[in-house]
């Protein structure tokens, strides 16, 4: 793995102007043999030509010239690091990757590392090519790599601040947030020496100073964001210099931010390619020499006077900028009649409280006592400002200068045509200037009523839906529609639209309401609208959607009130109008009220023909939701008369039992097999008999791409993708066997948060609705690379309409999902021995079944509590019971595999969890699992911990600046006492025999500080001991007369074929 | 130096004397003032006086480079008549802004047309002349040039015009007081302006501080807060310049015919977007 790393640099301090530059180095675990740790040189980095290639092949950064290849930018650099012995120590990132313990205690030292300045060559007018920084450019390229996994690294912490901060100092450039500037630089001079010759040559007053032009950044917002990201920069950031110092040292934050920032905006603005024409223009001018990129200063002519008439300048814009203690206002009040004229009013608010919005009015009519208290509000030297203030705004707004004919300025007065121009533009431009502008709601966009040819639904075939036999099964729903003219939603007829068209002014009073037309646009309408009258076209009901979602300026889409369409619509975009429908009768257990709103939304979904996607957090129970569609399905179908075929559910291997078992627990009247195994169906004839017997047939990802064919030979009723973002690799060959099933009905289940994913997105509508979002290239093209590359709020808007009727997401966070919720969410996850873990099993027991009949007394019980060790041992993961420092994968124990999915699942929602295990072996090896394989940020408590290592991983654990973690706590220790509410998910790896035990971990996180709701989950394996004493746990009457003990010491009691019942494995539960 | 005067008032200035002035002096004069031949000005209790360089001319038995002394003297208005502009000037917030933004208002004249009086010199006898140069003509090329000097600072500085006709500024000040729209104007014309502050870096100097002891790794390797998960997105396309623009066109330092504001939008443009290679 390679972290990358970075800083700016500053150069060595040879004078007035200290530059400095961007470098990037790469942190590697594979070290190569000729890197000896030679004294200060870091060891774990990619060195020059390694470095070198890695930059081109992996990154993407081309050498652009023969000129200037990439070595040229490689240099040598010196960064201050923990340091353990003769080593720096790895990186939080790479620690990750390494099997080795950091050290607690640490001290700092200088590291030579070869860094990579991020430059590239820019052409400049009449000069050769120049090296500028591109850093921002750079960081937003690496930051894509790094997130879409499109190479084999990942940012560190380090360039991740950066990759951010840059992002926010990009708008100082997008906004024009800086001027240009003269830098005054007194100079002092050796004393001259007047010798009598050289008198009339020697100027008698050499000035002691020097004039360089350059630019400054004015903007409150830039200074606001680095008092913020002084907070988000990590010392790593302010750690790297152009040569070692003697001493520990590190650079301040802000200084360094400054220096970067103003370096930066420097280097961008004299590198920007420039045109003869141009340069005519700015010739002998301030910009010409800021724009020039040498470091001289001005020539002696007149600099001073250059200076001082910049510095009044400056000094006003930054004056206006930031010292005005009050907003200046500007109301536009329409007139009550057609014709009278419009008012702009003048008002002032304070900047502290800017809700408060003085009229000028007000102010002038009141008397001096009031006017002085106002002057409290709205700052010293109210008056001064003010006028000053208004000045500026006429300036920018000339027209306003007709309200200053008075020494109590209020307002100005406005004729239609001059109201429409301020709304238009100079609206904007104030705005822009910092004024506050005040506009009718009828003008902004929430409010804008637009002419508009309005499509409109009719809907008419949907009425089959009313039809309960038939539209069960109808999805092809067609939609009529028909072209209508409307304004703000109504519709007008083509003689109003004609009057509106020759109307003289764009600002119309319309059936009582102010709007604006463009009348040139609603010709083209119109004629629009003539051609398309005669026609009756009809599209589907998603093509429909897809229309209605990706929308067009002028093409509205709406509905008569009232009607179906419409309703159904609404009723899919904001799924709260979803009445929950009731528990169907063979539902064994109770729907929560989210959970029955689910239901709803899956039925009313299928009804319609659609495909969604069921995207509930984890742990509100998509499973349930699921199972309860089942059976009301097969309630539905009953009195329909209609036999349904089956569902095929496609699930991760470590979930195949569980959702067997759910079902048989909410409803055991529903026949589902598991198709998985050796002893699984095999040819098609089988396969399809059994297919028909069930209701339910369950498989995993893995064995649809084995046995496409015999899957493929069935009529499935609907398909079911549990964990969805399964198929997100649309290459894959299970991805594409899936996509080869067909059913009328698809469903796709998946906890993670899908919105932020896009490609998992695009596949997951895929297969729920192929073409809905496009062919994956267009899809890259017009939605993935404008949102996660350039951040396109309106192309984000637009994906989010239109996957939005489609998925049903509710976090545990909603308002309405926790007042449903219990505090304390207990839900249990069975879980299939591997093939490996039942050979072990199985042996065990029958090692045990000979030997206890011999054994008596203290060896027997001995002898139990040591198989019952074993067994465990196996259920948890063949590892753990061998002792063998073999593979700790997830391929050998559906547990661990199924532990790491909702694990990642946590991680994704940016929650931390904890998980308790009774055995330190086990522990250690999911600490490393967890820390080296999946990368997350760990904490371990055990028996041996010291006391301060325990309070240290506690406070770090909780500080809510920690990022996302993982508490792994062996039961004994970490059982009672401590407080860990960061927390909200808790994990059971292994069971302990006695609940209060269970609970009383649990509480770790469930106490006096926890705000949001604990999800606790246990595992359990299916068919082993394991399942049978959680049996024993829930329902105590099953083991008459054993007591249930604080430990395993009560189950020695039990007699032989007692214990061996307990302990004989169920072999149905066997998965691959 | 292309022109003079690029304000309105300026010009006005000038014109009142290129009405009275042969094209040959007026031209003569303006090299006068753009050579750099005016050696010293001064202005005192609305009196110019200067020294100007002249020209060796041996045809007038004129062998070494001479030095004339020049004087424009404007005629003043009464202080009873100021008092009466100044307090009309002070009913107005249009003309009390402008005065703030360092601006002469065009409409300035109707404080003084009730007075039948002009504040721009609009008449030959609104100014008198005198050099101490051979030339028979009075205006001479001498005074054209030190005229026009007069106008280009009037630019900068167009409470000179008030100085010029007979208002001292503390007599401003105190004119200005009588009311309260003035006395905003006054209190800005008394901000102390700073005094050049030397730079010590051209660049914000970035300063180390001796490295304290780091308590975790946790410490040094993340910031003190977690950064936000999202990025904000890019904003609206604003206004472009809008810093500039504020400040009104043509500012002291820019001497081009061409607008400066325009010249900045197009400045600010390039850099936002010819800088692909860059962000």
């Amino acid at each position: 793995m390679k972290i990358l790393h970075g800083t700016w640099i500053p150069q060595v301090e040879d004078g007035f102007i200290q530059r400095g530059a961007f470098y990037l180095w790469v942190e590697t675990n594979e070290v190569t043999k000729k890197s000896k740790t030679t004294q200060h040189i870091h060891p774990c980095q990619l060195f020059k030509n390694d470095l070198e290639t890695f930059l081109m092949q992996e990154l993407g950064i081309k050498s652009e010239l023969r000129l200037h290849p990439i070595a040229e930018r490689i240099s040598p650099q010196y960064f201050l690091l923990p340091s353990h012995g003769d080593r720096p120590l790895p990186s939080l990132e790479l620690a990750r990757y390494i099997e080795q313990d950091l050290p607690e205690a640490f001290e700092l030292k200088y590291w030579q590392v070869d860094c990579y300045a991020a430059k590239t060559p820019i052409h400049m007018i009449g000069s050769d090519y120049e090296l500028v920084t591109n850093v921002i450019k750079l960081l937003n390229e690496l930051h894509f790599i790094a997130m879409n996994n499109l190479a084999e690294v990942q940012l560190g912490a380090d360039l991740l601040f950066w990759y951010h901060y840059t992002q926010t100092f990009k708008q100082v450039i997008l906004k024009d947030q800086y001027i240009p500037a003269l830098k005054y630089r007194e100079v002092v001079h050796p004393k001259q020496t007047v010798s009598a010759k050289s008198k009339k040559s020697q100027p008698k007053n050499e000035p002691n100073f020097e004039v360089y032009p350059g630019w400054e950044i004015t903007s409150d917002q830039y200074e606001t964001d680095l008092k913020r990201y002084v907070d988000y920069m990590p010392l790593a950031c302010v750690a790297g210099f152009a040569e070692p110092h003697e001493t520990p040292e590190f650079y301040d934050r802000e200084l360094l931010l400054r220096h970067f920032s103003e370096c930066l905006l420097t280097e961008i603005a004299t590198h920007t390619p420039s045109t003869a024409g141009f340069e005519q223009k700015i010739d002998d001018t301030l910009l010409h020499h800021c724009l020039s990129a040498n470091d001289s200063s001005l020539g002696k002519n007149s600099r001073l006077e250059l200076y001082q008439q910049w510095r009044t300048w400056r000094d006003r814009i930054s004056h206006i900028q930031t010292a005005i203690p009050f907003y200046l206002c500007f109301q536009l009040q329409e007139p009550g009649q057609p014709e009278a004229p419009w008012e702009l009013q003048f008002l002032a608010a304070p900047k502290q409280d800017p809700s408060l919005r003085v009229p000028l009015t007000e102010y002038w009519s009141s008397k001096a006592t009031r006017q002085k208290e106002l002057q409290k509000q709205l700052g010293e030297r109210f008056e001064q400002n003010l006028l000053l203030n208004l000045g500026y705004a006429a300036r920018i707004y000339p027209k306003l200068w007709q309200g200053l004919e008075t020494d109590q300025p209020v307002s100005i007065a406005m004729d239609l045509a001059e109201a429409f121009e301020f709304l238009q533009d100079s609206a904007w431009v104030l705005e822009s200037a910092g004024y506050k502008v005040i506009i009718p709601a009828w003008w902004t966009p929430k409010g804008h009523q637009r002419a508009k040819v309005r499509l409109r639904a009719k809907g008419k075939s949907l009425s089959r839906a009313q039809d309960k036999s038939k539209s069960y099964f109808s999805y092809d729903n067609l939609v009529q529609y028909q072209y209508d003219l409307s304004i703000g939603g109504e519709q007008v007829s083509e003689k109003e639209w004609l009057e509106l068209v020759k109307a003289k002014s764009p600002l119309v009073k319309f059936r009582g309401q102010w709007m604006h037309l463009d009348q040139d646009k609603m010709q083209q309408m119109l004629e629009f609208w003539k051609k398309h009258q005669q026609e009756n076209p009809e599209i589907s009901l998603i093509d429909f959607m897809r229309l209605t979602a990706e929308g067009n300026e002028d093409l509205e889409v709406e509905f008569d009130r009232g009607q179906t369409l419409a309703e159904m619509l609404d009723k899919l975009h904001d799924k709260s109008r979803l009445e929950a429908i009731s528990d169907p009768v063979h539902l064994q257990g109770t729907l929560r009220e989210y959970q029955k709103r689910g239901l709803s939304w899956l039925s009313y979904l299928e009804q319609l023909g659609l495909n969604g996607c069921l995207a509930d957090d984890m742990g509100l129970g998509k499973t349930v939701q699921v199972i309860a569609r089942l059976v009301q399905e097969q309630e539905q179908a009953k009195q329909a008369a209609m036999p349904l075929k089956p569902t095929l559910l496609i699930a991760p291997t470590s979930v195949v039992g569980n959702w067997r078992k759910e079902i048989e627990k909410f409803a055991p009247h529903l026949c589902s097999i598991v198709h998985h195994g050796t002893e699984r169906a095999k040819d098609t004839t089988e396969f399809q008999a059994m297919a028909q017997q069930n209701h339910v047939v369950i498989t995993s990802f893995t064995l649809i791409r084995k046995d496409l064919k015999l899957i493929e030979s069935v009529d499935w009723h609907r398909l079911v993708l549990d964990e969805a973002q399964n198929i997100k690799n649309p290459k894959a060959e299970q991805t594409k066997a899936i996509l080869k099933l067909s059913a009328p009905h698809r469903l796709a289940l998946t906890g993670t948060p899908v919105e932020n994913r896009l490609l998992d997105l695009w596949s997951i509508f895929n297969f729920l609705n192929p073409g809905y979002l496009g062919k994956e290239a267009h899809f890259r093209k017009s939605f993935e690379v404008p949102i996660q590359k350039n951040n396109d709020p309106v192309r984000s808007a637009t994906l989010k309409k239109l996957v939005e009727p489609f998925i049903l997401r509710r976090v545990k966070t909603d308002q309405s999902i926790i007042k449903d919720l219990p505090d304390k969410v207990e839900q249990k996850l069975y879980c299939n021995l591997t093939k490996e873990q039942a050979s072990l099993y199985e042996a065990v027991v029958k090692d045990i079944t000979g030997e206890l009949d011999e054994a008596e007394g203290i060896q027997r019980k001995g002898l139990i509590l040591a198989t019952l060790l074993k067994l465990k041992q196996i259920c948890n993961h063949p590892r753990q019971f061998l002792q063998d420092e073999s593979d700790f994968s997830p391929e050998r124990s559906h547990k661990l595999s199924r532990l790491s999915e909702m694990v990642a699942e946590v991680m994704a929602e940016g929650e931390s969890l904890l998980i308790f295990t009774q055995f330190t072996e086990l522990g250690d090896a999911l600490e490393k699992y967890l820390r080296q394989t999946c990368h997350y940020n760990t904490y371990y408590l055990h028996g041996g911990t010291n006391r301060n290592k325990r309070e240290q991983m506690i406070t770090e654990f909780q500080d809510p600046e920690t990022e996302p973690s993982v508490f792994i706590l062996s039961l004994k220790a970490g059982g009672v006492g401590i407080t860990l509410t960061k927390a909200n998910h808790v994990f059971h790896f292994d069971r302990w025999w006695n609940p209060a035990v269970e609970n009383q971990a649990t509480d770790r996180a469930f106490r006096i500080g926890q705000k949001k709701n604990v999800f606790v989950h246990k595992f359990v394996a299916i068919g082993t001991l394991e399942e049978r004493i959680d049996e024993m746990i829930e329902d105590k009457k099953k083991l008459a007369g054993a007591i249930v003990g604080s430990d395993e010491s009560w189950l020695s009691n039990l007699d032989n074929d007692s214990f061996k019942q307990l302990i004989t494995l169920n072999k149905s539960a066997i998965l691959e | 130096m292309a022109q003079f005067s690029r304000t309105w008032w300026g010009q006005r200035f000038i014109a009142a004397l290129e009405k009275i002035m042969d094209s040959g002096r007026l031209s003569r004069g303006r090299s006068y003032a753009r050579g750099g031949k005016v050696k010293s000005f001064e202005i005192k209790d609305g009196v110019i006086s200067a020294q100007v360089r002249g020209s060796v001319n041996p045809y007038f038995g004129v062998y070494t480079e001479p030095l004339y002394t020049t004087t424009i003297e404007f005629k003043s208005i009464s202080a009873a008549n100021w008092s009466a502009a100044i307090a009309y000037v002070a009913s107005k917030a249009s003309l009390i802004s402008r005065l703030m933004l360092n601006e002469i208002p065009d409409n300035i004249d109707n404080a003084f047309a009730k007075l039948d009086v002009h504040l721009l010199p609009h008449h030959e006898d609104d100014f008198k002349t005198e050099c101490s140069c051979p030339d028979w003509s009075n205006p001479c090329k001498h005074i054209a040039g030190v005229y026009y000097l007069l106008a280009a600072q009037l630019d900068q500085d167009p409470f000179l015009l008030f100085e010029l006709r007979g208002l001292s500024r503390e007599a401003l000040q105190k004119e200005l007081a009588k009311s309260p729209l003035g006395q905003a104007l006054s209190a800005e014309l008394t901000l102390t302006k700073s005094a050049p502050e030397p730079d010590l870096s051209y660049f914000t100097k970035p300063t180390v501080q001796t490295a304290v002891a780091v308590g975790s790794l946790k410490d040094f390797w993340h910031g003190a807060k977690r950064l936000p998960q999202t990025i904000e997105a890019a904003p609206q396309a604003s206004v472009p310049a809008i810093l500039v623009k504020k400040q009104g066109d043509f500012p002291p330092f820019w001497d081009k015919e061409s607008s400066f504001v325009e010249t900045m939008e197009e400045l600010y443009g390039r850099i936002r977007t010819k800088n692909t290679q860059l962000f």
